[in-house]
């Protein structure tokens, strides 16, 4: 018989390290308000938002041939290089329909923002910003902040079905809302901890008090067990004490100025100035904690995109324009999808502008971006591409690419809140129905 | 308290011990062997564990306590496995700092629940005059109820005390009398006292040189062996007033416990657990090669084989060695595409049996098995013949040698080498190769109808398969041939002995136990090895609950197999 | 004498074997062929048309061109024409909110009857333009041929391997658009069927022979349940598929299989599709399969037919029978939307697809007026093994279709508030 007690205790470490991933978390964490601790100590909340963009993509160009840490970004996603330690790629996730009909540009999205497909506008709310939202944009000015930057008033956020939250199409509009009147100081509010955790930390001390007792009733190899058990009950009550400290005080915050009067509508062009100057004052109020919660949209599910001196929007391209044989694809819609990347490299340019803690800003925050459709011109709804860019204050991994070989979208729904603090375990309806969240976000 | 009609399966498995009490008792004059063997013989016991719950168990205890209805929202780390035992890992496993945040989501998350508006009427005993007043007499009862549910025990008056205290101080600072007790409940389902199982000894031992678990910790032991959750308040009932010390109550609480609706529950999780059914989590199957995988199928396979199990054993209370000839195929819609079989209903399982032309018969004809000891791309007669022997016969298998070249092996597309069996003829000369591979490759060669996902195929790169095979000198051809091999093999049924009491007691057994070991083997065999009449024996023997004061644990956690269940 | 005996056993027995392993070596090989019986799923279903009109000269006059100003789509549409400085969109935002707002505003879509004769919807008249499909009538018609006693007259294509006589009219209606060209879109409808919105399902029955049978049972049904795909979205083989309960989508036939190509009596069929979210039936009378099956259990092949010009037009161009999957007739807007949005997006005229599809009608007269009334239509199919029963059970989906949202008398004949009861 060999050694039971090296083996036991190898066998142990080697538990510990496959159950470790989660380790690096430690430092990091986040409480019934959502508020992280950088590995620094300050406490530093984190943010989630969505970014859609209209009519999906051109495959060819946007997946990765490669899957997991190692792949080569395809030429859509090149302008994102700078950001690809700090982007997770799927690929290959699906809207299942069970049978529901497509309603084009619709489905999809709402599908993959509520886990359950619908033939029409009768959302099955609230979707899934509303959700986090509620868990971690209780206690800022505005529950969300929504953003519209082709001149369309729409909105894929709802809280219940029949009423979107209306977006913000104009950035002047946008400035005043966050920062005219109303405008609250962030380093004026009086901090006031929170008496559950006050009680829940009390709690666990309680729980640490039965160390002496239960150590003398069990046997050398089971009191490293217990020791294990009672300092992680030890490490927990101590981030629960961090929260009880007023949060880290916003640095670097000037008010910015009003923005410009510019051309709002739905021309490429126009749209990425408009884009990047809502993105910077969106910026902005997250950084100030005006609000946590975002909803980006850059063009319309049937995309209005125009470019300049043509009448033709890209949502009719997609229907019209005939594929080029020679590239394999809709030349003119592509041109539609690599603009949507830029826009996004121009997004998250945006957020990591801004210092925060150790890192930027959009280093605590976890942004969804995500299309309707995946192939525009067919409405199909399976394989949709999403992204996921920031860590959540450490909270997700990123720096991947994720082949869903035909899973449901909804798993990457699920492993959001649940990174973000929900307690919920499973998501979704009929087959977009699951309890499987993605490993390689949560890490 | 009040007696449940007693069903006919239970009926059966007390026909069947009083079956070996007569066997016993009228071949004592013939033979001096007999007698002994069905006595149960003197044990050594073991040392008393501490066990951390599974989520299995943890599941089941929560839904028991307060209702399947409660959400568990916890992210639940990777069971540790030992000794090709989940239930042996919970004896080594430790408690991460992530595993304690998840506890504390999901026991924040439950007492909110518990306590809310909507759902207090159903768990707090009484009530508060005003919300606000803090009701000392309402929260003893509610802390002594629930106290002795988490922790499965009467609660000392100190504990109450404590618990007391906590809802009080958080009666002071929140001024809500519900807001208390749901957070005396967080600290109650972080405990150590619920969330690892503290075996503890007796104070007075029952014989000189020998102690018992005392009365809380065996009703808890039974509890988790046979419904796979914590003790019912029955059972809590009949720990507390001592009545369990008798063997009359103990065998009734057995029978109550084995006729109730979680033991069935309790037999798919020995069997989850002895299939490796963990390993699916990880399974990964070519999209290209094998359209048809997917995790419904994944879920779905393990289903079948866990159905096909019970419906034999419980249902129609076999023989467990037919579970390796059993034709019977429950199937569902995505398992029809798998195993190529017309599955008329839509939204549940179809009862049936394999087609003739596949010619499977067992569970290890199951895809549960082909597709979970296969590659991601092809099948492997080296990891199924490893897994026949060590999840079937607990022979350990060592792993490969480090230096060796698979490139041969491994080109599937060889025309030279169109079949495995081609392929692995490697194994077979190379002295390298050949100490080990002879053990396991001849096995797995019977299963190769059955492609790297379990779909019937007669050929490979255009050649005839051929599916004979050898398990320890038997010769036969195919699963079927297996089957039979398997279930007349000794080691079959004494393994299946070995394993369920490692199940149940979280360790390995004892050179002291040995004697108590052939007597369950002996026990099993008279019963016509029905695995309820082996729970059954286990579960009202003295060695299940016998303790070896100061016993050396290195012992116990000591093995003779291999724990690892996914070497190449 | 002895020995002869058991020589000619033997010899009997030995020829017995070999013909007994033979049977057995060709059932083994015909792992979709159970008793005399086969299923098969439709993994694949487009127009049988022909090369695109740049390659094979088909359009001489051009391609098809849509509304000059986007409010000739409705009858009266005085005041509705684009205006200077206004855009595209504002343009389209003002027409919809007319065409919805009114109902004294007709469109053309809906009611293509009303419409001018448009002389910009172009059809194939090229000149030995060879096509995709089968000959139906077994006659080669010309319609400056000698005069026969065809009521309908019409010009036959060459088939692309040189038969001659092949009926695909349709293929002159839509030859000269540019959406049924190789790069266009219409002709990818199959993309719904993949997405498990509608199925279709074929069986056989009583072959005694896979390759060579001369009476074979030939069932061609609309699917109740959604086709199965692997993760590369490709359809599965050896799935199981309940046959669509509503009697309407079942079709029963006699048929033969000479040479492995099974060819079948024609039979009125009728499958289901979708479009926008608008459920459709998509009948095909007088359909025929003509299809060649491997080893495997693939076919491949044509389904062709004759469709009545008002169904066909209703399915591809108007939508207005169109419902929402409870039987209830979709919303109005919905359905004028999208006939009126696939005009523009397309690029033809309502008008001119309905008076093309009548110009082209090659069968079914109307006794008092002699008007042809269906036109010569084929499909290129694809079917994979399975397994296809007849039963009514419950949908995989009954929480959606108690909401509406899927499909009644699919998975229960039985009428919808009847089947609510169980």
């Amino acid at each position: 018989m060999k050694n039971g007690n090296r083996r036991g205790f190898l066998r142990g470490m080697l538990g510990g390290a496959a159950v470790g991933m989660g380790l690096p978390l430690l430092d990091l964490f986040l409480d019934g308000n959502g508020k992280a601790f950088a590995a620094t100590g300050q406490r530093i909340p984190v943010r989630f938002g969505t970014w859609i963009w209209g009519c999906g993509f051109v495959p060819e160009k946007w997946i990765p041939t490669a899957t997991g840490t190692d792949f080569e970004l395809p030429a859509d996603l090149q302008p994102l290089a700078p950001y690809r330690d700090r982007l997770a790629l799927f690929s290959g996730f699906d809207v299942k329909l069970d049978g529901v009909p497509n309603k084009p540009h619709v489905t999809g999205c709402l599908g993959l923002r509520t886990g359950i497909p619908v033939p029409n506008d009768r959302v099955a709310a609230p979707t899934l910003d509303v959700l986090i939202g509620d868990v971690i944009g209780r206690d800022t000015r505005f529950r969300s902040v929504e953003v519209s930057t082709s001149g369309i008033q729409r909105s894929y956020s709802f809280r219940a079905a029949g009423s979107a939250n209306p977006s913000e199409t104009s950035p002047l509009a946008l400035y005043q809302r966050l920062f005219g009147e109303g405008f609250q100081n962030p380093n004026a509010a009086q901090f006031t901890p929170d008496p559950r955790t006050m009680v829940h930390k009390s709690v666990l001390s309680a729980v640490s008090e039965d160390r002496q007792r239960l150590m003398r009733s069990v046997g050398a190899e089971d009191r490293r067990r217990l020791d294990e058990y009672f300092t992680s009950v030890r490490q927990f009550e101590q981030q629960l004490a961090l929260q009880l400290e007023p949060p880290a005080p916003v640095q670097n915050f000037t008010l910015p100025e009003p923005p410009e009067d510019l051309t709002v509508d739905s021309e490429m062009e126009h749209v990425i100035e408009t884009h990047r100057l809502m993105a910077g004052l969106l910026a902005r109020a997250l950084q100030c904690n005006q609000t946590r919660v975002f909803n980006v949209l850059l063009s319309d599910t049937t995309s209005n995109l125009r470019r300049r001196g043509s009448s033709t929007t890209h949502h009719t391209l997609t229907h019209e324009e005939p594929v080029n044989p020679a590239l394999g694809y809709q030349e003119q819609v592509g041109w539609f999808a690599t603009q949507s990347m830029l826009a996004w490299r121009d997004f998250l340019d945006a957020l990591d502008a801004i210092p925060e803690g150790d890192g930027t800003l959009l280093d605590n925050c976890l942004v969804l971006a995500h299309s309707d459709c995946s192939i525009a011109k067919s409405h199909a709804v399976d394989g949709i591409p999403t992204m996921v860019a920031g860590n959540a204050g450490g909270r997700v991994r990123t720096g991947f690419h994720l082949a869903g070989n035909a899973d449901p979208i909804s798993r990457i729904g699920l492993t959001l809140q649940q990174a973000l603090g929900l307690p919920v375990e499973r998501w979704g309806a009929n087959s977009m129905a699951t309890d499987r969240n993605i490993r390689e976000l949560l890490g | 308290m009040f007696v449940k009609p007693v069903g006919t399966f239970a009926r059966y498995v007390m026909g069947a011990a009083l079956a070996l009490w007569l066997i016993a008792a009228t071949s004592a004059g013939a033979s001096n062997a007999a007698p002994q063997l069905l006595a149960e013989p003197q044990s050594s016991g073991g040392p008393a564990m501490l066990r951390r719950l599974t989520e299995a168990q943890y599941r089941a205890t929560i839904a028991d306590v307060f209702g399947p209805d409660i959400p568990i929202p916890a992210r639940f780390e990777r069971a540790l496995r030992a000794e090709g035992l989940i239930a042996m890992g919970t004896s080594e496993a430790g408690l991460s700092a992530f595993a304690m945040e998840q506890y504390n989501t999901a026991a924040s998350s439950i007492a909110a629940v518990v306590l809310s508006a909507e759902q207090r009427q159903r768990f707090v005993p009484c009530a508060p005059v005003v919300a606000e007043a803090f009701n000392a007499h309402c929260a003893r009862k509610f802390v002594q109820r629930y106290g002795a549910r988490l922790y499965r025990r009467t609660l000392e008056a100190g504990e109450v005390g404590g618990l007391l205290d906590v809802a009080r101080s958080a009666h002071a600072r929140l001024n809500d009398f519900y807001a208390a007790l749901e957070f005396t409940l967080v600290g109650m389902l972080v405990a150590p006292d619920f969330l690892l199982r503290i075996e503890q000894v007796q104070g007075q031992p029952a014989e000189a040189g020998h102690s018992r678990l005392d009365i809380f910790t065996r009703a808890t032991r039974l509890s988790y062996f046979l419904t796979g959750s914590a003790p019912d308040e029955e059972l809590l009932q009949a720990a507390a007033d001592g009545s369990l010390d008798a063997h009359e109550e103990l065998a009734r609480q057995v029978d109550r416990l084995m006729s109730g609706p979680r033991y069935t529950g309790a037999v798919r999780e020995f069997f989850t657990d002895m299939l490796r059914f963990d390993l699916f989590d990880d399974l990964a199957k070519d999209p290209l090669i094998y359209p048809a995988f997917n995790p419904t199928v994944a879920a779905d396979a393990q289903e079948q084989t866990l159905r096909t199990i019970t419906d034999h054993l419980l249902v129609n209370e076999g023989d467990y060695r037919e579970l390796f000839t059993t034709r019977a195929a429950p199937l569902t819609r995505s398992l029809g595409i798998v195993y190529r079989q017309p599955v008329p209903m839509r939204n549940d399982w179809q009862e049936g049996e394999f087609s003739a032309r596949s010619g499977r018969a067992g569970i290890q004809s199951h895809v549960s098995f082909l597709a979970l000891h296969s590659h991601p791309g092809r099948s492997s007669p080296t990891l199924r013949g490893k897994a026949i022997r060590e999840v079937f016969l607990c022979q350990h298998m060592p792993d490969p040698p480090v230096d060796v070249d698979f490139t041969g092996i491994n080109d599937d597309t060889s025309t030279a080498r169109p079949t495995a069996r081609d392929r692995l003829r490697a194994h077979a000369t190379e002295t390298q190769c050949k100490g080990c591979h002879w053990l396991m490759d001849p096995a797995g060669l019977a299963l190769e109808h059955y492609d790297g996902l379990g779909t019937f195929r007669t050929r490979e790169n255009g050649a005839a398969i051929d599916v004979s095979g050898a398990l320890d000198s038997r010769e036969f051809v195919a699963a079927a041939g297996l089957g039979e091999a398997l279930s007349e093999h000794p080691q079959a049924t004494s393994c299946l002995v070995r394993r369920m009491y490692r199940f149940a007691t979280g360790r390995a057994e004892l050179p002291g136990e040995h004697a108590y070991i052939e007597y369950l083997n002996a026990t099993f065999a008279a019963a016509g090895y029905r695995v309820p009449a082996l729970m059954r024996a286990i579960a009202l023997s003295d060695a299940f609950y016998r303790v070896v004061p100061n016993a050396d644990k290195s012992i116990a956690v000591g093995h003779d197999e291999d724990a690892t269940g996914d070497s190449s | 004498m002895i020995s002869n005996v058991i020589c000619a056993k033997s010899l009997f027995c030995a020829l017995l074997c070999a013909l007994l392993f033979t049977t057995v070596q060709a059932r083994a090989e015909a792992e979709f062929l159970v008793d005399g019986s086969a299923g098969f799923v439709v993994s694949s279903i487009r127009y049988a048309l022909a090369a695109d009109a740049e390659e094979n000269a088909g359009c001489p006059e051009g391609m098809t061109t849509g509304y000059a100003d986007k409010s000739e789509v409705f009858i009266v549409h005085d005041g509705l024409q684009q205006r200077d400085g206004e855009s595209e969109d504002e343009h389209l935002k003002r027409l919809f909110g007319v065409a919805f707002g009114a109902e004294s505003v007709r469109n053309l879509c809906m009611n293509p009857e009303l419409g001018r004769e448009d002389p910009g919807f172009r059809v194939v008249t090229g000149e030995n333009v060879p096509v995709f499909g089968i000959d139906m009538d077994g006659a080669t018609s010309s319609v400056d041929g000698p005069a026969v006693q065809d009521a309908c007259p019409h010009d036959d294509f060459a088939g692309m391997n040189g038969e001659s006589g092949i009926d695909n009219q349709y293929y002159r209606v839509v030859g000269c658009s540019a959406q049924y060209q190789s790069t266009g879109l219409s002709n990818s409808f199959e993309l719904e069927m993949l997405s498990g919105s509608w199925g279709m399902l074929i069986t056989l029955d009583g072959v005694d022979d896979i390759a060579n049978d001369d009476e074979v049972q030939v069932g061609i049904f609309a699917s109740a349940d959604p086709i199965q795909l692997s993760p590369n979205r490709e359809p599965l083989p050896y799935a199981t598929y309940a046959l669509h309960q509503d009697p309407r989508f079942q079709a029963r036939t006699t048929g033969r299989i000479s040479g492995g190509v099974l060819t079948t009596d024609p039979v009125d069929v009728r499958i289901e599709w979708v479009v926008n979210s608008i459920r459709l039936d998509r009948p095909l009378d007088d359909a025929r399969l003509h299809m060649i099956l491997d080893d495997e259990g693939v076919m491949d092949g044509y389904l062709a037919g004759y469709t009545n010009v008002e169904d066909l037009y209703n399915y591809n161009y108007s939508f207005r029978n169109g419902t929402d999957g409870t039987g209830n007739l979709a919303p109005l807007r919905l359905r004028a939307g999208s006939a009126i949005g696939k005009a523009f997006v397309l690029g033809y005229t309502c008008e001119g697809a309905y008076q093309a599809l009548y110009e082209f009608a090659d069968a079914d007269p109307d006794p008092a007026t002699g008007r042809c009334r269906s036109i010569s239509t084929q499909y290129q199919i694809s079917a994979l093994p399975a397994f296809v029963v007849n039963e009514a059970t419950a949908s995989s989906n009954a929480e959606l279709d108690a909401a509406g949202f899927g499909r009644t008398g699919v998975y229960d004949a039985r009428p919808a508030s009847e089947a609510e009861g169980r």
